[in-house]
C-alpha cells in the first residue's frame, strides 16, 4: 500500500518535472513546478516530516512560486515565444543530463540496503525540530537572520525604481 | 507502521537522483532565465527530499532543520535573482540569457 | 505521542471529495448544460462594461518589490513556529536568541522604511 502510493507520487513528481523542462509556455512551466511541489510535500508527509511538509507548501507553493509567475506576468512573457537552442545543443543537453544520472545511480546501485536504525517516528514534529534548531544549530539560526537582511537590501536595492530616471 | 520499513532508501535515492538530473537538463536546455532559476529550484527540491528521507532513516532531525534552512536560502536566492532579472528586462528587453553576454570575455 | 501518515487519511479523503466535487461539478455542468455558442454567450462578462483587452497584460512594478518583500518575511515566520512551541523551555536564552533574530530582521525592516520601498505614491 504505501509502496504505491510511493510510486504513484514518485511517477507524478517525475512527470511534472519533466514538463517543467519541456512545457514551452513559461506559466505552464510554472504550474507544473507548482504541482511538482505538492507531490513532494506528499513525499515529506509519507517521511512523516510534517512540519516540513507544511512549512514546504508555504514557502514553495505559496510564497516563492506566486513570486514567479508574478515576475512572467509582469514581463508579459507569454506572448512573446521563446527562442530554442540548436538541436546539437539540445542533444547534447539530454546526454549530458543522461550521463549524470547514470553516473548518480551506478554510483549508488552497489550500496547495500542501510538497516533502519529503528527510526523514531515523530522527530518530524515541530516540537522535536524546534529542539535541534535551538540547540545544535543556534549559529546557522542567527546567520539566517543576516541573510535575509541582506536578501532584503538586494532586492530593495535593485527592485526599486530609480528616484529621478536619467533619459526616458 | 515504520514508514522506511516497507519504501528503501535506495528508492528516495533514486528519485532523487532522477529529479536532480531533470532539473540539471533544464538548465542546460532552456533558454528564458526565470526558467533556468525554476529548474534550479527543481534541483535543490531533488536535495531536499534526500536529506529528509536521511534525516528519517537515521532518526536524527537535523537534516530536516538543514531542508528549512536551504528553504530559506532558496527564497532568498529567488528573491534576488528574480530582482536582477526583472533589471535585466528592463534594460535588455528580453530574459534570454543567450542574449546577457556582455561579461563575456 | 506517536503519529503516523496514517492519520492524514481523512485528509486525504477530504481533499478528494473536495477536488472531486470540482471535478465531478465542472464535467456535470459541461456535459448537461445547453450549448449555445454566440460572440454574446462567450464574453468574459455576458452583462456590464466591456471587456477591454487581455486579461494578462503588464502591471506596475511596484508590486514586484512588495511581493519580495512578502517572502522574505514569510520564511522569517516559518522560523518563529518551532520557537513558539518550544517557548516555555527555552526559557528567558530562547527569547534572547528570537530577540536577536528579529532585531537583525528590524533592521532590514527599517532600512525598507527608511528607502521608502513599501510608499505608494
Amino acid at each position: 500500500m504505501t509502496l504505491t502510493v510511493f510510486y504513484l507520487l514518485s511517477a507524478l513528481s517525475v512527470f511534472s518535472g519533466l514538463m517543467v523542462v519541456l512545457s514551452r509556455k513559461a506559466v505552464h512551466s510554472v504550474l507544473y513546478l507548482v504541482f511538482c511541489f505538492f507531490t513532494i510535500a506528499g513525499h515529506y508527509l509519507m517521511l512523516n516530516a510534517q512540519f516540513l511538509a507544511a512549512v514546504h507548501v508555504i514557502v514553495y507553493a505559496g510564497a516563492i512560486m506566486v513570486l514567479f509567475l508574478f515576475v512572467i506576468m509582469m514581463l508579459n512573457l507569454n506572448l512573446a515565444a521563446e527562442a530554442q537552442k540548436t538541436p546539437w545543443i539540445k542533444i547534447s543537453a539530454v546526454i549530458l543530463s543522461g550521463l549524470m544520472l547514470l553516473v548518480l545511480v551506478a554510483s549508488v546501485k552497489g550500496a547495500e540496503e542501510l538497516s533502519a536504525a529503528q527510526p523514531q517516528n515523530d522527530i518530524g514534529l515541530v516540537k522535536n525540530i524546534g529542539n535541534i534548531l535551538f540547540d545544535k544549530y543556534l549559529l546557522p539560526f542567527e546567520l539566517i537572520s543576516l541573510l535575509l537582511l541582506s536578501a532584503m537590501v538586494g532586492a530593495v536595492l535593485m527592485g526599486r525604481k530609480e528616484p529621478q530616471p536619467q533619459n526616458e | 507502521m515504520n514508514i522506511l520499513q516497507t519504501i528503501p532508501l535506495n528508492h528516495y535515492i533514486m528519485l532523487s537522483a532522477l529529479l536532480f538530473s531533470i532539473g540539471a537538463m533544464g538548465v542546460l536546455l532552456r533558454r528564458n532565465a526565470i526558467i533556468l532559476l525554476m529548474c534550479v529550484e527543481l534541483m535543490l527540491n531533488a536535495v531536499n527530499l534526500l536529506f529528509a528521507a536521511f534525516s528519517v532513516h537515521h532518526a536524527d532531525g537535523g537534516g530536516q532543520v538543514m531542508v528549512i534552512f536551504i528553504m530559506t536560502v532558496a527564497a532568498a536566492e529567488v528573491a534576488v535573482g528574480l530582482a536582477i532579472i526583472v533589471m535585466m528586462f528592463r534594460k535588455a528587453g528580453t530574459t534570454d540569457i543567450n542574449l546577457f553576454d556582455t561579461l563575456k570575455w | 505521542m506517536y503519529s503516523t501518515p496514517y492519520d492524514y487519511l481523512p485528509m486525504a479523503i477530504m481533499a478528494a471529495v473536495a477536488f472531486g466535487f470540482v471535478a465531478v461539478t465542472m464535467a456535470a455542468t459541461h456535459l448537461l448544460g445547453p450549448k449555445r455558442k454566440s460572440e454574446v454567450k462567450l464574453d468574459t462578462f455576458e452583462c456590464g462594461i466591456e471587456s477591454q483587452q487581455n486579461a494578462r497584460f503588464p502591471f506596475s512594478i511596484k508590486y514586484f518589490l512588495i511581493a519580495i518583500l512578502f517572502v522574505l518575511f514569510d520564511v522569517e515566520v516559518i522560523f518563529m513556529y518551532p520557537w513558539a512551541v518550544n517557548f516555555k523551555e527555552g526559557g528567558l536564552e530562547g527569547f534572547i536568541e528570537m530577540l536577536v533574530f528579529i532585531g537583525i530582521l528590524l533592521a532590514g525592516y527599517l532600512y525598507i522604511i527608511k528607502k521608502g520601498a513599501l510608499k505608494w505614491e
